[in-house]
């Protein structure tokens, strides 16, 4: 999980809530049925932002997620597809 | 001779970009490109439009080459090309490179086909293409789908707004076909400078402006443009740089403004032409997803579909009931009598026994192809055809991308492994649709060692049959190989970790066109490829056998097999095998027959051959394909881990025998 604040979670010692950090919700962290707009795209690698955009995934589209596993599920549109948690961690959504 | 000319224009046809592009029409002829999103229906576009058949299927990924052919309408003057499917220009694997090659850097008239009910979805890549300055028409396929959603486009209205011919089309009906024919032999080059958003396209001129699309790529952080920029014109590539950054900052921020302000533009272009209807899945659909992906009822399903459509179609109709019929009946009845009576005519005993003798092209070549490997074959690419069609393959990639992390790959992976099961050689080209270089060794290696292709896999059932324990033994054993190959490669490959991402298509009632065509295609596609090999290997050994040569290579061999415990005559089909694993294992499946071999020696002899070295011909792929070195290793790899295997699963059966 990468935070707002600090990056990769790690480099912050874990990004604790209640340390006031901002954690981020991201489509990794969304429920079955939930509903979504994308806010911004913070990949781990410049390749998998471009995953994400092939994909039809930026800022201002809305998606709702279908499944949680055994990979994230989200439909935009008519269209549904499938990604890793490590892909859908770099989705950062506004609900 | 014709062998060899055989595979010199497979070699050719296989090629990555250059060497397709290089099957080009007379000077003379129009070119049309189709280009889209995966699984939009290109092909079966493609497949209207020319008559010709490339393979369509409700996956992405099936195109992993580029195949060309004459507008069947008017052969003499259109040349119609397909390419495999891309998500947008900025490639992430190998097959969306060749589709961006064939684009960017071919001629004539760019057919763009997109699915009616996203357009939203595909019109950011129909602007991209407009900045190229070249005949360009817009195709909506799959209008039927949309009606029945009814979010069917209105095509005229956003004709006039592109100033571009847009045609609604159901590419599998035909509908809209000669509307789309008629609209490209007309296409003019569009009005161009609107289509690339206006910051972005003052920097992209200004860095190279007779192409302001490799210019927009280049900075968008695509290796292959940054470079070629830099190399060309290093100081527009500096001031072009430091105008990104100052502007949008790193290659990334770049690429999302671009991406948003494209997506900006499509939608006030679609306002007006799509109805207003709020897109809901169905709900039948949900819930078979629900069913198929569930965590117990997925996995269930898997479980089903390999017995029922594996095991017991093409285990057992396919390689007993068909298998045995066409041996005994066709050949035993029909053919042999009359060919051994023809034969006894020829007037030279090493002429008759090329024709006929034990090693004979008709008894041997012929027979193997169409008695033991044909049915096999036929059945599982109508099995896979059949899952195809439905769209229960991209579910099963998702459903095992967990699983198939642990071994290096991504659930993508999951769709050339399971083909291998049909022929591993078709296979090795597939692995083409992963992304990273790790990626596709690893599978590449698990392919040529521990997937049985069907020919292996029903010869290998056919042999076993007697022995349910032996079969049971060599299925545990080729799991255990799988596994072990896959974490063992993992480990050693260096690399990071794959990343999986893949688009659903709905699930559909497969039709019994598309299923036979397809089927119909790959067994073709397999019979060009095998068939002269098996006439082939047949001429080899019958040589061999009139010179002495296969006495003294077989010899070569038979400490190897006394090592696992085989009678001598199984050296015989080692050395088969080298021409076909599946070609080997029906020589085993001949000494069954005769009752040569004990259980122990069955299971051995099956185990060694299934894991034993790949054939020719995907030795020959995995060269094209990976290189030399990596096909060496492999081919190394394969033989070891066989003779290892095989003779400890030998040994340990015999110990267990003796012991009981």
């Amino acid at each position: 999980v990468k935070c707002e604040m600090c990056g990769p979670a790690a480099a912050c010692g874990g990004c604790p809530i209640a340390s006031g950090f901002y954690l981020p919700t991201t489509l990794a962290t969304l429920q079955p049925g939930e509903r979504a707009t994308v806010e911004k795209l913070v990949p781990e690698q410049s390749s998998d932002l471009r995953k994400l955009l092939g994909l039809g995934l930026m800022p201002g589209v809305d998606v709702e997620v279908e499944r949680a596993w055994p990979a994230v599920v989200v439909r935009m549109g008519f269209q549904s597809v499938a990604l890793d948690g490590a892909l859908a961690a770099g989705v950062v959504v506004t609900r | 001779m014709r062998f060899m000319r055989f595979w010199s224009e497979r070699e050719a046809d296989g090629g990555v970009a250059t060497a397709d592009l290089a099957v080009v029409p007379a000077a003379a002829c129009a070119r049309w490109l189709l280009v889209g999103a995966p699984n939009v229906g290109k092909s079966a576009l493609f497949g209207r439009l020319t008559g010709r058949y490339a393979n369509v299927s409700n996956y992405p990924g099936t195109s992993v080459e580029i195949s060309g052919g004459a507008l069947a309408a008017a052969p003499d003057c259109v040349h119609v090309t397909d390419t495999p499917g891309m998500h947008a220009l900025l490639a992430v694997t190998d097959e969306e490179r060749v589709a961006r090659r064939a684009v960017l850097d071919g001629s004539g008239t760019i057919i763009h086909v997109a699915d009616a009910s996203h357009l939203d979805y595909a019109l950011p890549l129909t602007l991209q293409l407009l900045s190229l300055g070249r005949p360009l028409v817009l195709v909506c396929n799959l209008m039927d789908e949309a009606r029945a959603r009814g979010v069917a486009p209105d095509c005229a209205m956003l004709a006039e707004r592109l100033g571009i011919p847009v045609v609604g089309t159901v590419a599998t009906t035909g509908e809209g076909v000669d509307a789309l024919i008629a609209a490209a032999l007309a296409a003019a080059v569009p009005r161009d400078g609107w289509a690339q958003p206006r910051p972005f396209a003052d920097v992209a001129q200004a860095l190279d402006p007779a192409q302001p699309l490799a210019a927009e790529l280049a900075l968008a952080g695509d290796d292959d443009y940054a470079r070629a920029a830099q190399a060309r014109t290093p100081g527009r590539w500096c001031a072009a740089l430091s105008a990104r950054v100052a502007h949008w900052g790193d290659e990334s921020a770049f690429a999302v403004a671009l991406a948003m302000a494209r997506r900006r533009m499509a939608l006030a272009l679609l306002d007006g032409v799509l109805p207003a209807a709020v897109p809901q899945r169905a709900r039948a659909q949900r819930a078979i997803d629900r069913w198929l992906l569930g965590p117990v009822t997925g996995f269930l399903t898997v479980a089903l579909v390999l017995y029922v459509g594996f095991y017991l179609f093409v285990g057992r109709f396919g390689a007993g009931t068909l298998v045995d019929w066409i041996e005994r009946v066709v050949f035993g009845e029909w053919v042999n009598p009359v060919v051994q009576r023809a034969a006894a005519l020829l007037p030279w005993a090493p002429l008759r026994d090329l024709v006929a003798g034990q090693y004979g092209l008709l008894t041997l070549g012929v027979r193997y192809a169409v008695a033991i490997v044909l049915p096999i074959v036929g059945t599982f690419f109508l099995m896979f055809a059949l899952l195809e069609d439905a769209g229960y393959l991209p579910r099963l990639a998702l459903l095992l991308d967990r699983g198939m992390k642990r071994i290096g790959l991504s659930g993508r992976a999951v769709i050339p492994l399971v083909l291998g099961f049909g022929c591993n050689t078709m296979a090795t080209l597939v692995t083409r649709t992963l992304e990273t270089k790790r990626e596709r060794v690893i599978a590449t290696l698990l392919l040529a060692i521990s997937i049985p292709c069907s020919a292996q896999l029903g010869v290998v059932l056919g042999i076993l049959s007697r022995t349910p324990m032996g079969l049971a033994v060599w299925a545990l054993v080729m799991l255990g190989v799988f596994v072990a190959v896959g974490l063992g490669a993992a480990r050693l490959m260096p690399g990071a970790a794959p990343t999986f991402y893949l688009e659903l298509p709905p699930l559909r009632v497969p039709q019994a066109r598309n299923v036979l065509l397809k089927t119909a295609t790959r067994v073709r596609w397999y019979f060009a490829e095998i068939f002269p090999l098996f006439l082939l290997a047949s001429v080899i050994l019958w040589a061999g056998d009139l010179t002495g040569v296969l006495a003294r290579a077989t010899r070569l061999l038979v400490p190897l097999v006394r090592l696992l415990h085989l009678p001598d005559a199984a050296a015989a089909a080692f050395l088969y095998g080298f021409f076909r694993r599946d070609f080997g294992a029906a020589g085993l499946y001949d000494m069954a027959a005769r009752g040569m071999l004990d259980a122990a020696a069955l299971t051995t002899a099956a185990v060694t051959i299934t894991l034993f070295i790949p054939c020719i011909a995907q030795f020959l792929v995995m060269k094209k394909e990976r290189g030399l070195k990596v096909a060496l290793s492999v081919l190394a790899a394969a033989t070891t881990t066989a003779f290892v295997v095989g003779g400890l699963v030998g040994w340990a059966m015999r110990l267990a025998g003796g012991a009981a």
